[in-house]
């Protein structure tokens, strides 16, 4: 895994721990409990089972969960300096996807 | 979890039945009917209470702000309950209609709406333009068809203006609430969030229809203590409770 990865990683985690805290701290909470306890993966295995974390959140909050997938991504986009614009089609891998290359082409940009 | 919905099922096959056969108790029917709204509107008002206790002391952000409403709205409700009971039971003397009891139930409604409003709103982004539309139409049509039904008994009844007033005031902001709550039904529905969504409708729902009844059955002078149309009205506050109960446990 390259320090660049790792980097994005974190701040993916930093963005979903923010994003969910859209519930407020026991909101938070209790999808970090569920991952756990439903699924076996930790806060920090997030990033990595992404598809797993989505299925997570719909299983508790329904269609209400592309409300903090929002979150979760606009706050990805502002954590790394890239400019979010929203699309009628809202799909969180996709962005997250999108959020990986567009950084790609600005650290190519910058070197 | 299974727990509350055993006992919400209870609690309801209960009532139907003691309102069912209250031909055989009249008169502990007419003490029932006047202590048991108060009781139930109170476990509603403890269980919203420790919800909003539970998500003080553990969140920030909005939830805090949300349950502090909820609880406001069905402690006024509550207040209602008991004062209606008071003056029924203990003074002994009917209320007028409409009556400080009034007061009460209408002033729950304004932090019972912001409550779902607010809740709402937190998820809003999640519905298409298309949705909202529909549930803009689907929330006017049922307006519409209230106003309708309430109309011809309003006319007839010849009743004075606060009357007059009070019978459209109670169902239109029924119809206030659902208009806000049933969006949360459409957000949740899939999700375990659902349910509690599901039963804050129910108890909505249940509480128009209580209201419309009562309505047509006092202008037609056919309203007493142990009316059928008081089953609705209890219910709803059961949803309540459950709604409040399986929130905090699934959130």
């Amino acid at each position: 895994m390259t320090q660049k990865t790792v980097t994005f990683e974190k701040i993916l985690m930093e963005a979903v721990d923010e994003g969910l805290l859209m519930l407020g701290e026991t909101g938070r909470e209790v999808v970090y409990f569920r991952l756990r306890h439903s699924y076996a993966l930790s806060k920090e295995d997030v990033p990595a089972h992404l598809e797993i974390f989505v299925e997570c959140l719909k299983k508790i909050f329904g269609s209400g969960s592309r409300a903090i997938e929002k979150a979760i991504i606009k706050s990805l986009y502002s954590k790394l300096g890239l400019k979010y614009v929203e699309k009628k089609d809202f799909d969180f891998i996709e962005c997250l996807n999108e959020a990986k290359m567009q950084l790609r082409k600005k650290l190519s940009l910058k070197v | 979890m299974q727990g509350i919905y055993k006992a919400g099922l209870l609690t309801a096959v209960g009532l139907v039945l003691l309102y069912a056969f209250q031909g055989y108790y009249p008169d502990f029917m007419y003490f029932f009917s006047n202590t048991f709204p108060p009781v139930i509107a109170g476990a509603a008002v403890l269980v919203s209470g420790l919800s909003l206790e539970r998500y003080w002391r553990m969140s920030k952000g909005r939830f805090p702000v949300i349950w502090l409403y909820f609880t406001a709205g069905l402690l006024l409700w509550f207040i209602g309950e008991a004062v209606w009971a008071g003056y029924t039971l203990i003074l002994g003397e009917e209320l007028p209609y409409p009556s400080v009891a009034d007061v009460f139930w209408i002033a729950g409604y304004i932090p019972f709406f912001i409550a779902l409003y607010l809740y709402v709103k937190l998820f809003g982004n999640t519905l298409n333009k298309k949705t909202i539309a529909i549930s803009m139409v689907v929330t006017a049509t049922l307006t519409i068809l209230a106003v309708a039904a309430l109309l011809i008994p309003a006319l007839h009844a010849e009743e004075d203006l606060a009357r007059l007033v009070m019978n459209f005031a109670y169902p239109l902001l029924d119809l206030s609430l659902f208009s806000v709550a049933h969006i949360g039904v459409l957000i949740f529905l899939k999700g375990k969030l659902g349910r509690p969504w599901l039963l804050i409708n129910a108890a909505i729902a249940a509480n128009t229809f209580a209201d419309i009844l009562f309505i047509y059955t006092t202008a037609q002078g056919t309203y007493y203590c142990g009316h059928m149309l008081e089953l609705p009205s209890h219910l709803a506050y059961l949803f309540f409770l459950m709604a409040f109960y399986i929130h905090t446990k699934e959130l």
